[in-house]
């Protein structure tokens, strides 16, 4: 058996290599991160209408509201960035 | 984003904790007065329900202070016994103030480890923002 480095390289590469994403994985990551975020929001108002007719206790509420502005935060800045990111490729000369 | 939203459900139970706690030292206190009381204790402990996090904190059972009713000479009291006394409460005010005082001291502390988790976590998005 005769052992090359481009057969170790081979090996290596068919191990570790990552996975090529296929477009349905992606899009169903995408719509999992927008699902989280919107099941945050919703906690945080169904929260905040509890506490505002005496259901829930206050800590429950302020844990649901600081997430969810976590969540909008993220959610934010992270369209500010792809925004910039279209309008940088759209003022590329051409 | 999961552990600044598991480090606000943790602070969270600590503040409930907390609340619960002084909840039975002003019952202890409205209490002082009344015959044949017993002063309340509750317990803390590690919360392993599965839907909260780990290291998260919760009350345990209400325990009753075993100590000694005292005994109180007042014949005019409509619970005193044949000898002129009746049973007091075993609450000792200045024990209730001190846990009141060191709950309220906890509640802070979660509170600002609060204020710092929500500091932390919006500095980390200014880093996104340039």
């Amino acid at each position: 058996m005769d052992i090359k480095s481009t057969l170790a390289h081979r090996a290596y590469s068919e191990t570790f290599a990552p996975k090529p994403q296929t477009k349905e994985s992606k899009e169903a990551d995408f719509t999992q991160i927008a699902q989280s975020f919107a099941e945050t929001v919703q906690r945080g108002e169904a929260q905040a209408k509890a506490a505002l007719t005496t259901q829930a206790d206050p800590h429950a509420l302020v844990t649901a509201l600081a997430e969810t502005k976590l969540a909008v935060d993220t959610a934010v800045t992270v369209r500010d960035k792809v925004v910039e990111a279209y309008q940088e490729i759209l003022r590329m000369q051409v | 984003m999961a552990g600044f939203s598991q480090t606000f459900d943790i602070l969270a139970s600590g503040l409930r904790a907390q609340a619960t706690r002084l909840r039975h030292v002003s019952e202890n206190i409205a209490n002082t007065d009344t015959p044949g009381y017993r002063g309340k204790t509750v317990s803390f402990m590690p919360d392993y329900r599965p839907d909260v996090p780990e290291g998260s904190v919760r009350t345990g059972q209400v325990q009753l202070d075993q100590s000694t009713l005292p005994r109180i000479y007042d014949p005019a009291h409509p619970m005193a016994n044949a000898d002129g006394y009746y049973d007091g409460s075993n609450v000792n005010l200045m024990l209730e103030l001190a846990d009141a005082r060191e709950a309220q001291r906890s509640y802070e502390a979660s509170l600002k480890m609060f204020e710092q988790t929500r500091r932390m976590s919006s500095a980390i998005m200014e880093i996104l923002k340039r």
